[in-house]
């Protein structure tokens, strides 16, 4: 960053690793062909797929969509203190992250569960085929950003990170915050929309 | 001549030899020797593959040939076979030839793998013979089939005797490399090698399973296959085609070992999944068809960023290598691997295309030209790096040069005829016995179609061609230097 | 300090995405083995189905046929060639190979005795009933 010279606007930046946000701009397209996928066949049996929403509990998916978008706020919460030197502060925001995150998995895997006990499964019948897959989907999503998070956690114990150098949990960010994004457009398609 | 002058004259030459890339070049390491007798054999295995290749081709249009001395079925197990066995034959040179570079020591036996590559073309010929000289049938009583049934399946018509032998010869071959590479330097392009040749092994052993339930069989098999040759063996091309690449632009390696990475990442993210578009049709779930489609679209990727990737680091070379040959197969390989199996493995793999499809010509030509663009043209581009340096000089003569260059286009040429003209005849098949409320019988429809089955031999015939003259490219002296 | 795109990123993506992928695939698998017995005909994967599948094998049918599309292109589909042509057309039509007509693609005669022609078409059968997801689209394959 040019400091030498006053006036001279700073050259724009990407926040994290390029290699990151190319790997989220494939995550992205495989999931919009999959959410467009799901429409098309939704548009084919509108009555099966209303059918199978109205089994869907909304109350435990409203709950992990506000931890998903809370996580998403404390890692950026997270990625401000280390810009700023408040590394403890970014540790205990980097931990914050992670027990959300650890509330989303819990819920979700309850809600599979009771799925899978009442026996249904991915060839239950092509409603549940997408709901099973989506969600399956992006609940690994969700583990592997738990996993990415709890790596950044152990390298900011190990002194990692500071003002000048937090590439690592501005990558982090980034990926949590697609994976929330995706949680979102998942909510609205599979729970709510009718 | 005065002995002084004669001592003047000697050391003239050496140091004018010192810079001169038809001479005087030494392998970095002695033991890389090894790779020579493995690309040998592989090219010698190669053209065996294309004669019985026009064997088939001929006997597509003229139905009795060769019948019953060599019927189609065991013309084509020789040809399948040996493609997969000379590309074996071409990894494991360049793995004898990389490694060692990479990892900065000597191999750890250079005796082992010899020995290895004796035992390999031995039982690789005598299988050979195995198919040609005896009923199949016969050949599975002789060799003991009975007490563990391997045979008889595509690609893996090999005796279970002879893919225990493959078992061991991999073994062999990855102990050596393992044992240079843990005492060794480790390098990514070694390492994504070392995990590729590590992963062929390993999924090979699903060739050992073979229940009688049909679609378990073929569930599995494709464990093989796919994860083969849409798997780890892109992690292997990938290596080596970074490998080349590294010397022949003299790129700074952390960019290229970078960019290697991101794409064998995203074969593994496509392709693993992406097995699921060999499950459409035999019996396994209808799931298959949303996840096949949706990840197999995303296969063609890497192949992309390969060719970008090796036309940008030639594009952005810091050295001019003389060697121009290796760098036209490697741009090379690129492209041909990105039309072959990228694109053309993408005009068939989403579901309700495959539907009409599977099973047709159009699967024909998308893998003759995905396996000679992928896996034909990586070898050739690691044998054309690496010939001229194990015989002792850093490129061939112009000459020589001039004539392989010409054996590549008339490979890739006629490969891509090759391609179309099976293409051609496959929207036919499948127009005339796949569809309309008055189909064909299968007879019938190849009738309908010989004229391009016929256009095809033709171009397999040039193709042929273009293989001698690889071979004569060997063979010729001359004595200018490339021009850069 | 400018963007970065570093090769530990990239070779944590491969690594991450890799065992990712193979974990999601194993999961996918298992729920494929489950799902099987409902569509695989495994009711009719008799003792006689097993010995014609080994026949199948042994005989090197897949070198000119396809089997539910995988195989060689040089003669018919016979994943349904059980409902195209039925059991006695099968054994007379292997029976009477090579046909020997001028220039027609030839198929070798396997000198296989009767309980073998049973237990070929046994399996012929047991194949063209395993639910393919209505694959092929016709009956000529």
């Amino acid at each position: 960053m040019n400091t030498a010279t006053p006036g001279l606007v700073a050259p724009p930046r990407v926040p994290g690793d390029l290699a990151m946000w190319f790997f989220i701009l494939a995550e992205l397209a495989v999931f919009g062909i999959f959410f467009a996928v799901y429409g098309v066949a939704r548009q084919r049996d509108a009555a099966l797929f209303a059918a199978g929403q109205a089994q869907l509990l909304l109350w435990p998916a409203l709950l992990n969509t506000l931890l998903l978008i809370a996580g998403s706020a404390m890692v950026a919460a997270a990625v401000r203190a280390f810009a700023a030197n408040l590394v403890a502060s970014g540790r205990r925001y980097l931990l914050a992250t992670l027990l959300l995150g650890g509330g989303f998995v819990a819920i979700k895997g309850w809600e599979f569960a009771t799925k899978f006990g009442a026996g249904i499964t991915l060839s239950s019948s092509d409603f549940w085929m997408f709901y099973l897959s989506l969600t399956f989907f992006h609940f690994l999503h969700v583990i592997l950003g738990l996993v990415i998070v709890a790596a950044v956690y152990v390298h900011a114990r190990r002194g990692a990170y500071d003002a000048a150098n937090h590439d690592g949990v501005e990558t982090a960010a980034a990926y949590w915050h697609m994976v929330d994004l995706v949680w979102v457009v998942l909510f609205a398609l599979v729970y709510v929309a009718r | 001549m005065t002995s002084s002058a004669m001592a003047t004259a000697r050391a003239a030459s050496v140091s004018a030899a010192a810079n001169d890339p038809l001479t005087n070049v030494q392998l970095k390491y002695r033991s890389q020797a090894v790779a020579k007798p493995y690309f040998v054999a592989a090219i010698g295995l190669f053209v065996g593959q294309i004669l019985f290749g026009l064997i088939m081709g001929l006997q597509y249009v003229i139905g009795d040939f060769l019948f019953p001395e060599i019927p189609f079925n065991v013309a084509r197990m020789v040809h399948t076979n040996l493609l997969i066995v000379w590309l074996l034959f071409g990894f494991m040179g360049a793995g004898y030839f990389l490694i060692p570079e990479e990892s900065e020591r000597e191999l750890h036996s250079p005796k082992l793998a010899i020995i290895t590559f004796w035992v390999f073309l031995v039982a690789g010929a005598l299988t050979i013979v195995g198919y040609l000289a005896v009923p199949y049938a016969t050949l599975a009583k002789i060799t003991g089939n009975d007490l563990l049934p391997t045979m008889g399946r595509e690609f893996l018509e090999q005796p279970t005797i002879t893919k225990i032998g493959i078992v061991l010869v991999a073994l062999s071959f990855l102990f050596n490399l393992s044992m240079t590479v843990l005492k060794g330097r480790k390098t990514s392009i070694s390492m994504v090698m070392m995990l590729g040749l590590w992963g062929l092994a390993i999924f090979f052993l699903f060739s050992f399973y073979n229940p009688d339930n049909l679609v378990l069989d073929k569930y599995f098999w494709w464990w093989v296959v796919h994860l083969w040759v849409e798997g780890v063996w892109e992690l292997i091309m990938g290596a080596m085609l970074a490998f080349v690449l590294v010397k022949v632009t003299g790129i700074d390696r952390e960019i290229i070992e970078k960019w290697l990475y991101v794409i064998i990442a995203m074969t593994l993210i496509s392709g693993i999944i992406g097995t699921g578009h060999h499950y459409f049709w035999i019996g396994a779930p209808a799931y298959w068809q949303v996840w096949g489609s949706v990840f197999s679209a995303l296969e063609p990727i890497p192949f992309f960023m390969m060719t970008l990737f090796a036309f940008n680091v030639v594009n952005k070379r810091r050295r001019e290598h003389p060697n121009k040959a290796a760098v036209l197969w490697a741009l090379g390989t690129g492209v041909m691997a990105f039309l072959g199996a990228g694109v053309w493995g993408f005009l068939h793999t989403l579901a309700p295309v495959n539907y009409l499809t599977h099973g047709t010509q159009i699967t024909a030509s998308h893998g003759h030209m995905a396996f000679y663009g992928a896996y034909a043209m990586v070898v050739m581009t690691m044998i054309s790096y690496t010939m001229p340096l194990m015989r002792g000089r850093e490129a061939n003569s112009n000459a020589a040069q001039v004539v392989e260059m010409w054996s590549f286009w008339l490979m890739t040429v006629a490969m891509v005829f090759i391609t179309l003209f099976l293409t051609a005849a496959g929207i036919l098949q499948v127009w005339m016995q796949r569809m309309g409320d008055t189909p064909l019988s299968f007879m019938a429809t190849q009738d309908k179609i010989a004229f391009f089955y016929w256009l095809r031999e033709l171009s397999g015939v040039v193709f042929f061609i273009g293989l001698l003259l690889y071979i004569v490219s060997f063979f010729i002296r001359g004595n200018e230097r490339a021009s850069a | 300090m400018s963007a970065s795109f570093t090769k530990s990123t990239a070779r944590n993506i491969f690594y991450g995405g890799a065992v990712f992928f193979f974990l999601l695939f194993v999961a996918l698998t298992l729920d494929t083995v489950q799902a099987l017995p409902k569509r695989d005909n495994r009711a009719n994967l008799t003792e006689q189905v097993a010995r014609g599948k080994k026949l199948w094998e042994v005989n090197n049918c897949i070198g000119c046929h396809t089997l539910l599309g995988e195989g060689a292109y040089f003669a018919p589909e016979l994943g349904n060639v059980y409902q195209r042509r039925g059991p006695e057309f099968i054994k007379a039509w292997i029976k009477a190979q090579p046909t020997g007509a001028p220039g027609r693609r030839q198929m070798p005669n396997f000198h296989l005795n009767d309980a073998e022609l049973d237990d070929l078409v046994a399996f012929l059968k047991y194949s063209s009933e395993i639910n393919t997801n209505n694959w092929p689209p016709n009956i000529e394959g």
